[in-house]
């Protein structure tokens, strides 16, 4: 549905992106993290057509954004990090100047209108003017309205920024019920957590490159150390012997109560790494894994493709 | 219908492989369709909804009406007045007070448009940019030249409003009579093209200089200039001009034309309204002086800047600062029918510099706003073309 290949832009002398390389299957929610600066909202909004990329091409359900804007512009819906509302209009006026502007207009318009507003709970609200709204209402609206055309794309720039947490949860439904209605969306968010229960897929970009994407579950996975912690009834020196030479950990932390290490294999090692424990004296009271954090991970990963 | 029309984009040139002369000017017709389909979509997608948002948001509020009042009041207070002190020392109505309240009026009414036009259209594009919509905006499929034309016409809309409203108090004139409805007529001309024009300007400046505040102080300034510095210019390079001494005049030698003012000078609103307003017609401005307010007032204006002989040669030539072309006086025969721009009345000379104002400011506000400029597009393009990606390169 949405792919970028090399993707280049400068502002000034300063490479925003550097042959970023972005793939969004159809009907996914895609998770676009990355730190401040990272080059999301840059990405964003050249896929929306309001920057040029300096090299590199991006194509959104067959229409290249440089050549094809007019058309771009019909199959993706945007919604800006921060926006504002014109607060001398009515919530039910803006959304029907937004149609108006897609070219839609009449029965078709005020009927899309009371769709869009029961969508995103705001029915009620019809009459209101927009700037008594709450952030978090009018963050919902501004997502109506980036909804009025039925685009298949959604392009949403931190959408759950500034929101408290009972307005991230209603966002985060209002998402899942578009995913089902076969949108595919982009959401970028610099908290991975924030994300995780959301996406089915996820791409991590770093100083202007994606480092790494693909389904959540599978980045997630390839990216995990699992870390375990090992507590020993009397001395935990033949379990350390033991961790020492097995290949593949690294001991994190080792106290005289318990060692705390990370292993880089799959379950079938750690498995063997127990019963190796046990075998060669060990008295092995509580072996268990505990789970790193999705921030970790992320911080991981970064530093790895800060590396590389 | 228009989807499949958008899939040929008018950046795209004609798709397809040209097989053969006919294929060629079929897909060349089918382009220009589509072309001229998405140019006329864009432009009502951004012309309708911005002028019914424009004037919805500007009735709105307290704004609108506080302006209104203000400008109705400045010109009813100046109406009384005028009368109370016409009336108060003579006691009785002389004929021309009609035709003096007219000249008041509608240089008031005028000069109150000149300065409000562009403070209305100042915050208009940079408005949007400070609320954080032009984003939002720029991502439907409204063309920035509807968007652009409907913030405009919904500013001259509005002017035209504050026109209208000011009529009852124009209709004044009437209890003593005197002005022809025509008249009246070409001072509305006069008022609408001088709004239509610094409109456009307070939208260009708008969109150049990002920040309301900023755009409305130097609109402002930049009319001032306009309405006023046009008139000293013209006087000061006149005066530069003029043969110092006193010259023969050419009585009885054929007609010789009179070099013609600088066309700057109708820029003002002043120089298109000295001719309409009654009384002034065949006659340079500085023979104005029946009526009072407008001819002392552009004359003294006129003559800081001109040394006396010259200013006597002017009068002698029946040609006063370049501001009205005259004839020899007493010279034989008849002048030779004018033709373009001197054929023209001075309000309809003024009439057509504000058109061209209004369009090179439009033209340059919505190069200003354009996030892709046709230009970056264009070298885009021909990098991807240069690296081999003709078509969509993935």
């Amino acid at each position: 549905m949405i792919r970028t290949s090399g993707l280049v832009k400068y502002y000034g002398r300063v490479m925003a992106l550097q042959g970023l390389d972005m793939t969004v299957p159809p009907g996914a929610i895609y998770g676009f993290i990355g730190q401040n600066g990272a080059g999301k909202t840059t990405t964003l909004r050249i896929l929306a057509g309001l920057l040029l990329p300096d090299g590199g091409a991006a194509e959104i359900a067959g229409y290249d954004v440089v050549r094809h804007p007019r058309a771009v512009r019909g199959v993706v819906g945007y919604m800006p990090d921060f926006f504002g509302v014109y607060d001398d209009l009515r919530v039910g006026e803006y959304l029907l100047f937004y149609a108006a502007a897609y070219g839609i207009r009449g029965q078709r318009a005020a009927r899309l209108r009371d769709d869009l507003l029961e969508l995103v709970e705001l029915g009620d609200k019809r009459d209101a003017f927009v700037d008594t709204l709450s952030r978090g209402m009018q963050q919902r609206l501004c997502l109506a309205r980036s909804l009025i055309h039925d685009p298949q794309v959604l392009l949403l720039d931190e959408p759950a920024s500034g929101l408290d947490p009972l307005a991230r949860v209603e966002m985060r439904e209002i998402l899942k019920e578009l995913c089902r209605l076969g949108k595919t969306i982009i959401i970028s968010s610099h908290i991975l957590s924030e994300l995780a229960d959301l996406c089915t897929h996820i791409g991590m970009v770093t100083a202007g490159r994606i480092i790494r994407q693909g389904l959540l579950h599978e980045v997630l996975a390839a990216a995990h150390r699992r870390n375990f912690i090992v507590r020993c009834y009397g001395s935990l020196v033949p379990a350390l012997a033991v961790l020492e030479a097995w290949p593949g950990v690294e001991i994190i932390n080792a106290t005289e109560e318990q060692v705390e290490f990370s292993l880089s294999n799959g379950p079938a090692q750690a498995a063997a790494l127990l019963r190796e424990m046990i075998s060669s004296g060990a008295a092995v009271t509580h072996f268990a894994e505990t789970q790193q954090s999705l921030e970790d991970t992320f911080l991981q990963l970064a530093r790895e493709g800060g590396e590389a | 219908m228009s989807r499949e029309r958008d899939r040929t984009d008018h950046t795209a040139g004609p798709p397809g492989p040209a097989g053969s002369g006919q294929t060629t000017r079929w897909h060349r017709r089918e382009w220009l369709k589509a072309f001229l389909w998405n140019q006329w979509e864009g432009l009502r997608n951004g012309l309708v909804p911005m002028l019914g948002k424009e004037m919805r948001g500007r009735t709105r509020g307290l704004r609108s009406p506080l302006l209104l009042s203000f400008y109705l009041g400045l010109m009813s207070a100046g109406t009384v007045a005028f009368l109370w002190l016409m009336t108060d020392r003579t006691s009785q109505i002389m004929p021309q007070v009609g035709l003096n309240l007219y000249s008041l009026l509608v240089l008031g009414m005028i000069l109150l448009l000149a300065f409000i036009a562009p403070a209305i259209a100042a915050g208009a594009i940079s408005g949007e940019r400070e609320r954080r919509t032009y984003d939002l905006l720029l991502v439907t499929r409204a063309s920035l030249t509807g968007i652009v034309l409907g913030k405009w016409l919904a500013s001259v809309a509005y002017l035209l409003f504050l026109v209208l409203a000011a009529l009852p108090v124009l209709a004044v004139v009437f209890l003593f009579g005197g002005v022809p409805l025509s008249n009246m007529g070409m001072a509305l001309v006069v008022a609408l093209t001088t709004g239509l024009g610094y409109g456009a300007l307070g939208l260009a400046l708008s969109a150049i200089l990002r920040r309301s505040q900023a755009a409305t102080i130097v609109s402002l300034v930049l009319v001032f200039m306009l309405v006023f510095g046009s008139l000293v210019v013209a006087g000061v390079v006149s005066a530069g001009r003029q043969p110092a001494g006193d010259m023969p005049v050419p009585v009885g030698e054929p007609w010789q034309s009179v070099p013609g003012p600088p066309w700057y000078v109708y820029l003002s609103p002043l120089t298109a309204l000295s001719p309409a307003l009654p009384g002034t017609e065949g006659e340079g401005l500085a023979m104005s002086g029946r009526i009072p307010l407008v001819g002392t007032l552009l004359n003294e204006i006129m003559r800081e800047f001109q040394m006396d002989p010259a200013s006597a040669y002017a009068r002698k030539m029946s040609y006063a600062y370049g501001v009205y072309p005259g004839t020899n006086p007493g010279s034989p025969g008849v002048p030779p029918p004018e033709r373009g721009w001197g054929a023209l009345p001075p309000w309809s000379r003024f009439a057509l510099c504000q058109g061209i104002l209004a369009v090179i400011s439009l033209a340059v506000s919505i190069l200003v706003i354009a996030p892709r400029k046709p230009w970056s597009v264009w070298l885009v393009s021909r990098r991807a073309r240069a690296r081999g990606q003709g078509g969509i390169p993935l």
